[in-house]
């Protein structure tokens, strides 16, 4: 299971611990109000992987390296991973929605973990190419990610920046796409096909590599093999399931893209993860 | 404020402005959508192509690349014509250039965000596509942004010299081509939000931006020839509106003219109606300008000419309102 090496050192196993901490943290934000679950539960283990283990830190509490969110909802990933690396407080994130509350869904540029404003989907991909562009020529070594989904996929905007990207042969970029068969009103199959994904970026000049996107262990390997390409952008599309790990989750199916307050039972979702950061925990004291 | 003698022509301003700033800073970078050329950004693309960036014909790129640039540290300026840069990119205008700054959002010092357009309202020959009429109106909708719609080529410099030191969005309309030198550099200062007194008088206030101000100048020198009693101020920012130095001088004229460069509607003439009514019990607005529907193509002059905004007609439009 340890088989391969993170880029700081720590091991897939408390990765795969704070992914579960992550998803506890997702449940417990979304339940007051509603919100994005699905989607913050089965990007765990990217958040986990990327905040806790790619992205280095600055040495002055934040990180050096650069995360674009541009699929803005999916900011519930984003807050279950900084409330967990200590940057935001819980108390604060579980008035998310709620009238007043200064935690927006969909933050505004500036906010601490978002770097452009992302309501408005389609935007992340190209403003993550010119942050790359503009890193590049100050000769910095930083890397930027961009994380986008497949329901964004349908935006030309997005195929834009990507032909820009791989124009410029940006290797100090990543996407991420969270490619999960979902947007809101159903089946991105269905609706209307994205496919095939990998192939797409490739003709656009990227390096891509397909995977689940809930392994921690594939996910170092695939971003280990993003820093090694050093003459085109990288492509990580990551074939998602929105319940991932948390069956009541599922019953919500294909309309899971938000999730109703009364949708669900939290409860059994959040013994569900307690159950497995206690086996997980268990597996470390062994 | 105004040169005297012969007029003189400036053939390629923004050529010149671009390359001065580029070479005085380093941190900016120009970026085109596959229009360097029609933009005339030439001396960047071939003696400062490290500060030229093309991002293809995709104005949505080009507005979105900008932020993302001006995210890692530079001062990006996006050139296009204005109909594109505006239209087909507004929400990437809005959103990725126009949220990162100022009260509402996050910050109160965000990164520096410029978008010039090119070639607006009739300056451009191809009706309908290529004629922005609206884009003062959609720019001044987005909080916290700058517009400015200089009148000049000296106008022009000094609003991207203004612009390059202020946060957040900022849209500048652009001159292209043989662009008259009407302000006196020595006497002519800009300030964003400053409004200038072209002509000094009484009676009929005109009141002119971009373009229309060189418009507005032929006509008030008929209308002096003439013996008509006005005066001329030339409002080059659009946003942040002085409002009261707009409302003083139009309180001052029992009778108030705006011209512009813009469809009537959404902007000058509206902007001012707005400022006027704020107060109440202001003198009489009439707006001139575009009308709200779809003007003709070709040269200048001609389309000038269609649409009773050639010197002469002008001249004779606020004579008769001033009788
Ligand atoms: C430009 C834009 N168009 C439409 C919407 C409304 N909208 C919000 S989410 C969404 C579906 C997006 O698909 P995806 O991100 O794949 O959804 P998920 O997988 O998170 O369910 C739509 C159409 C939007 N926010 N922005
Ligand atoms: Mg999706």
């Amino acid at each position: 299971m340890n088989r391969k090496r993170s880029r700081s050192g720590v091991s897939i196993l408390e990765l795969e611990i704070v992914a579960a901490k992550i998803r506890r943290n997702v449940l417990e934000i979304c339940r007051g109000q509603g919100g994005y679950a699905a989607q913050g539960v089965a990007l765990a283990d990217i958040a986990a992987t990327l905040y806790f283990d790619e992205m280095r830190p600055d040495g002055k509490g934040w990180f050096f390296d650069r995360f674009i969110l541009s699929n803005g909802h999916d900011a519930i990933m984003t807050y279950g991973a900084l409330a967990e690396s200590g940057h935001y407080e819980m108390e604060d994130l579980k008035t998310i929605n709620a009238d007043g509350s200064w935690v927006d869904q969909s933050p505004i540029e500036g906010q601490p973990g978002f770097e452009i404003t992302a309501g408005s989907l389609g935007q992340g991909p190209s403003q993550a190419a010119g942050l790359a562009w503009a890193l590049r020529r100050q000769g910095s070594n930083a890397r930027v990610h961009c994380l986008f989904s497949d329901g964004e996929l349908q935006e030309g905007n997005v195929w834009e920046g990507a032909m820009f990207a791989g124009h410029q042969r940006l290797s100090n970029l990543c996407y991420i796409v969270d490619n999960n068969d979902m947007q809101a009103s159903g089946h991105t199959r269905k609706i209307m096909s994205v496919e095939p994904v990998d192939e797409k970026f490739e003709a656009f000049g990227f390096k891509t590599r397909r995977i689940q996107g809930t392994s921690v262990a594939d996910l170092l390997d695939a971003f280990e093999d993003a820093r090694a390409t050093t003459d085109k952008p990288f492509a990580m599309i990551c074939d998602t399931k929105p319940w991932d790990g948390i069956d009541c989750l599922q019953k919500a199916q294909p309309l899971a893209h938000f999730t109703a307050k009364d949708a669900v039972k939290w409860d059994e979702g959040i013994a569900e993860i307690d159950a497995e950061i206690e086996r997980l925990e268990a597996e470390r004291t062994q | 404020m105004l040169l005297t003698g012969e007029r003189t022509f400036d053939p390629a301003p923004f050529d010149a402005i671009s390359y001065d700033l580029c070479a005085r800073r380093s941190d900016v970078v120009i970026l085109s959508a596959d229009l360097s050329k029609y933009c005339q950004v030439v001396r960047v693309k071939n003696e400062l192509p490290e500060q030229h960036l093309d991002v293809g014909m995709a104005e949505q790129n080009l507005l979105s690349v900008a932020a993302g640039v001006a995210k890692g540290g530079y001062i990006p300026i996006a050139t296009c014509f204005a109909c594109y840069i505006t239209r087909r990119a507004y929400d990437q205008m809005m959103i990725c250039m126009g949220t990162g700054s100022g009260p509402g959002t996050n910050r109160t010092h965000g990164p520096t965000n410029i978008a010039v357009g090119f070639t607006p309202g009739i300056a451009n020959p191809a009706r309908i596509h290529h004629q922005a009429a609206e884009d003062l109106g959609m720019v001044r909708a987005i909080p916290n942004a700058a517009v400015i719609d200089p009148m000049d080529s000296t106008d022009f410099r000094a609003a991207l010299d203004a612009a390059v030191e202020r946060p957040g969005l900022t849209y500048i309309r652009g001159h292209r081509g043989n662009t008259p030198r009407l302000l006196d550099p020595a006497q002519f200062t800009f300030e964003l939000g400053k409004t200038y007194r072209l002509r000094e008088g009484s009676g009929i206030g005109i009141i002119a931006t971009g373009h229309a101000s060189q418009w507005a100048l032929e006509a008030s020198d008929l209308l002096q020839d003439r013996g008509v009693d006005h005066s001329l101020l030339h409002v080059p920012t659009i946003k942040p509106v002085n409002e009261i130095e707009i409302a003083d001088f139009s309180f001052a004229h029992h009778r108030v003219v705006t011209i512009e460069n813009h469809q009537i509607v959404t902007g000058l003439g509206s902007l001012v109606a707005e400022i006027v009514s704020d107060v109440g019990g202001g003198p009489r607005i009439t707006r001139m300008g575009l009308p709200n529907r779809w003007a003709p193509g070709g040269t200048l002059p001609y389309i000038r000419a269609q649409l009773g905004l050639d010197a002469q007609t002008l001249a004779m439009r606020i004579e008769g309102l001033a009788r």
